[in-house]
């Protein structure tokens, strides 16, 4: 094996927490930006109270999903 | 995000300058970065052969180590380290940072500890007179003598606070030049440095100020142009070698939410605080069950700005280290050169990648938080006049 792997099943938990929160952010974050762009396509002269909005609630977004993060990251270095 | 979409036609040839300047600094910094790595590791498996001498062959690369060393704060300004010839011993080269300790025995007492590791650094605290207790990975310094009621405070700087004075001193020298050129250039074409920083300066009035803060923006520029900056600029610094990265130190962010929560709580309106106590146009039971709500929505609103700018700067930073591990991993510790050799292009490939995201990332984050703070401080700015105008119609 190239790594060896060795840990508790917390570790375990750790991981498939993180591609948990990986998933959740990304369906959340493409959604968003899959509207966002059909939006300004539909209406160019919006293109930038769209891209505002887009980006704080992306931001919105990103921060639940880094909690997540955080959270499995502890309990990878405490597990 | 108007500063980014200026394309113009004849730019190609420029264009491709700064595009070539830019991935020669980037690959640069892969490859300091990666030597940083790689010493850090080979004084560690050093001190654990030392330990250890049964357990010779087995070097083990131990990652969480090297990432908590990076991130963490510690009372010296780690370099790099330097091999000797003889005995495979790696000496740290690393600037100690000076103590500074009020207590109730010798009152206010500056000096200098010199040493590396636990051991020489105890040595030098006790002919000062002072012991530091190691817990963990933390350093408290206490009074040898220990006194029944003596007490001990600790001023002394750390890597994250000298890094923070350095980028302030920067950033004072680079907007005096800014605000200079300003005065001198009034009503002609930007010179210099103030071209850069000129544009993005508007920005930040126009596009996140001025929509937000219900035109009050004037009284909170200062504060939010030294927070998207010191954000920014620290960010950068924190991608350069030699540099700590201070935005991912939790206690930094928290200091800046802090000042978000402040700033927003003091200059909330009668309707602000009346939407938090007594929540308008609802029934009763309503009205008591919005009060602990809105509450835990003053608190939270600035702690997920703290948690996403140190999340997103600290993991970019994990991210970095572990793929530039990767090599050593593989490598196993210089056993394997195959192995290391073989991961090496891919790894070099991942990080020059998560290096450039990481450059955007930060001038992304400092816009955000900039933009989050003038939210927040907008909403506590607006009077809801039409709610009391429904109120006075209901009465």
């Amino acid at each position: 094996m190239f790594l060896e792997i060795s840990g508790s099943i917390g570790h375990m938990g750790a991981g498939i927490g993180a591609g948990l929160v990986a998933m959740g952010a990304g369906m959340g974050i493409g959604r968003l930006a899959g509207s966002a762009v059909e939006s300004m396509a539909r209406q160019p002269a919006a293109t930038n109270d769209i891209r505002g909005s887009m980006i704080l609630t992306a931001a919105f977004i990103e921060g639940v999903a880094l909690f997540g993060e955080v959270i499995c990251l502890l309990i990878s270095f405490t597990a | 995000m108007k500063i980014f979409n200026r394309s113009q036609p004849n730019m190609n040839p420029y264009l491709f300058k700064v595009i070539k300047t830019l991935s020669l600094i980037l690959i640069t910094l892969c490859i300091s970065y990666s030597l940083g790595v790689s010493n850090e590791h080979e004084s560690k498996s050093n001190n654990s052969t030392q330990t250890e001498h049964g357990n010779e062959s087995k070097k083990s690369f131990d990652v969480s180590e090297l990432l908590f060393h990076h991130v963490l704060e510690s009372h010296d300004w780690h370099i790099l380290d330097i091999p000797a010839a003889e005995d495979g011993h790696y000496t740290p080269i690393s600037i100690p940072l000076p103590w500074i300790v009020y207590s109730s025995e010798k009152g206010l007492d500056f000096f200098m500890l010199s040493g590396h590791g636990h051991h020489e650094l105890d040595e030098s605290a006790k002919q000062k007179g002072y012991t530091i207790v190691h817990k963990g990975k933390s350093e408290k310094i206490k009074l040898l003598s220990d006194p029944e009621n003596g007490f001990i405070i600790d001023f002394s700087p750390s890597k994250t606070v000298i890094q923070m004075l350095i980028i302030g001193l920067i950033m004072v020298l680079v907007f005096r030049s800014v605000a200079k050129g300003y005065a001198e250039n009034r009503g002609a074409a930007p010179k210099g440095v103030q071209s850069l920083f000129e544009p993005i300066i508007v920005f930040i009035r126009d596009e996140v100020a001025k929509p937000n803060l219900h035109g009050k923006h004037d009284r909170f520029m200062p504060y939010l142009l030294t927070l998207f900056f010191f954000i920014w600029f620290s960010n950068i610094f924190g991608m350069l070698p030699i540099n700590s990265n201070i935005m991912g130190n939790i206690s930094i962010t928290f200091t800046l939410a802090l000042l978000t929560l402040i700033i927003t709580n003091f200059n909330g309106t009668a309707s602000y605080w009346g939407h938090i106590f007594w929540f308008p146009n609802v029934p009763l039971p309503v009205k008591l069950l919005m009060i602990p709500v809105e509450l835990v929505g003053i608190v939270s609103k600035p702690f997920a700005l703290m948690v996403r700018l140190f999340a997103n700067i600290a993991a970019g930073h994990f991210m970095i280290l572990a793929l530039i591990s990767l090599i050593f991993l593989l490598g196993k510790g210089g056993q394997s050169v195959g192995g290391a050799l073989g991961i090496m292009p891919l790894s070099f490939a991942f990080t020059l990648f998560i290096m450039t995201l990481e450059v955007l990332v930060g001038i992304i984050q400092a816009y955000v938080f900039t933009l989050l703070t003038c939210v927040f401080v907008g909403m506590a700015l607006e009077s809801h006049d039409h709610s009391h105008e429904h109120e006075a119609h209901a009465h």
